[in-house]
């Protein structure tokens, strides 16, 4: 059973292949039907190139979109010969615009044959020069004043993009705690409130001044405020918020110590 | 005693890019570089004719030392390795428009491919087939690409003028220009009946290509 499975894995090797754009598959598709560019039969050609469209894999989305422009140019010159301008032209004869896109596009496939048989050629050269095997790096002490001619701007700037990138490698990442919640804030701010009159704003939003942790914070006191929880008030522009319980009914702090709020206020301003 | 031939010998052994006659000229003091050529020559006949693994072709405008192509597959052996990675369709194609534009910009290139060469142009800058030549004077001002001497070594070339004569010159296209191209030849990689009757249709617009070696 094993056997046949590989014999049989091995002999269904498909080559699809590959264009590399759609003038590539264009090509090929006039080459393979013997089609005379000169007048390209736009009729067949667009079927051809619609049907093999589904076979073609896309490497990224703008190969794939080059190949769904030749497509809609392909339906275009399509659509413009079932509507016959003259009833007694012969079949196949495009208007004016019609027959000027369908030159044009006969002349980029000449072209671009061109530069893919240019393309084998040095393909050609390419594989047998790779077999000539010499030195690529000097034997020699590297001369004193080093030669400019091959180097740009592309060069320079694959070197700075590098060396940021090894920068930012290298760098320490700074890895935010988990920021806490607004009511998980408030809750905390409460139970500070229930031991103490009066709390400073920077005790409870931590000394470090991490902005989200203060950003919490206030939210928590507005809500609070808001609530009638809490009271808060800031002597001078910028300066330190001092919270206030604002419950009268807190029996537990704002009675018994009734002396002492207003000298432990002014003692922190 | 050491004659000129032997050192001509050494700086080609010993130098990575290809020495040109007017280098190996100052080097050995001589009178012209014409005879730097002749000893050039007298050198690769000497190796030819003793048989040697060592070969001296002239790439780049200037000479290397370098080995045969038949001793390639122990070399290859020694590496421990594949052959050398060698260049996509896509990027052969893409130099061939900038060989024989020279300078080409990316919308020119794009516009006779039919599709984004971006990243085959960034993939041909870091190899070092091309280089940046300036911008074009066109919206945009796109850079221009050139060939440099690197890519005229990696394909065995002596200059620009041993690319295979192209049928006038490769357009852009934008207008339609008449352009009635030879028939095509040695067209890579295909031989189904079908393409080989196809390249031998006159309208199929060949390039007039003869590869060479």
């Amino acid at each position: 059973m094993t056997a046949e499975t590989e014999t049989e894995a091995q002999g269904l090797t498909v080559r699809v292949e590959s264009f590399v754009g759609p003038l590539d598959l264009l090509l090929h598709l006039c080459r393979t039907s013997e089609v005379d560019l000169a007048n390209l039969p736009i009729r067949t050609i667009t079927e051809q190139y619609l049907a093999h469209l589904e076979s073609v894999q896309f490497q990224d989305l703008d190969t794939a979109g080059a190949f769904m422009v030749m497509a809609a140019t392909l339906i275009y010159l399509k659509s413009k010969l079932l509507l016959p301008i003259d009833p007694e032209a012969p079949p196949d004869t495009l208007d004016e615009e019609g027959e000027l896109l369908r030159q044009e596009l006969a002349e980029r496939l000449r072209e671009y044959a061109r530069v893919k048989e240019l393309g084998a050629w040095l393909g050609e050269r390419e594989a047998e020069q790779a077999l000539l095997y010499g030195r690529t790096v000097g034997e020699l002490p590297p001369p004193e004043d080093v030669p400019l001619e091959d180097l740009s701007v592309h060069l320079l700037h694959r070197a700075i993009t590098r060396l940021i990138e090894e920068q930012r490698r290298q760098a320490p990442r700074q890895i935010e705690p988990n920021p806490l919640s607004v009511l998980e804030r408030m809750g905390e701010v409460i139970e500070l409130l229930r031991h103490t009159w009066s709390i400073l704003f920077s005790s409870v939003a931590g000394q470090e001044r991490i902005r989200a942790e203060w950003i919490v914070t206030l939210l928590a006191l507005l809500e609070l405020v808001r609530l009638g929880q809490a009271r808060a008030h800031q002597a001078e522009l910028f300066g330190e918020i001092v919270i206030e319980s604002a419950s009268a009914t807190d029996t537990a702090s704002a009675v018994p110590r009734s002396d002492d709020p207003t000298l432990g206020e002014t003692a922190h301003d | 005693m050491t004659e000129p031939i032997d050192v001509v010998e050494a700086l080609l052994f010993a130098s990575e890019a290809p020495v040109e006659a007017e280098r190996i000229q100052e080097v050995l003091d001589l009178p012209s570089a014409g005879e730097a050529r002749e000893l050039v020559r007298v050198l690769g006949e000497r190796l030819d004719g003793q048989g040697r693994a060592l070969q001296i072709i002239e790439v780049g405008g200037g000479f290397r030392l370098v080995t045969r192509p038949e001793v390639a597959p122990w070399l290859v052996k020694l590496a421990r390795s594949r052959t050398r990675s060698r260049l996509s369709r896509s990027s052969l194609e893409t130099l061939a428009i900038i060989a024989y534009r020279q300078p080409a910009s990316r919308p020119d290139i794009d516009a006779v491919r039919g599709v984004n060469s971006e990243a085959v142009l960034d993939n041909l800058l870091d190899r070092r087939m091309v280089r940046i030549a300036g911008r074009k004077d066109s919206p945009g001002r796109p850079f221009l690409y050139e060939t440099t001497r690197d890519f005229l070594v990696a394909f065995g070339l002596r200059d620009l003028a041993d690319l295979p004569k192209a049928e006038g010159d490769l357009v852009i296209p934008e207008p339609p220009v008449d352009a009635a191209g030879a028939a095509g030849s040695g067209e890579g990689g295909e031989s189904s009946p079908a393409t080989d009757a196809a390249q031998q249709d006159p309208g199929s617009g060949g390039a007039g290509v003869t590869p060479r070696g």
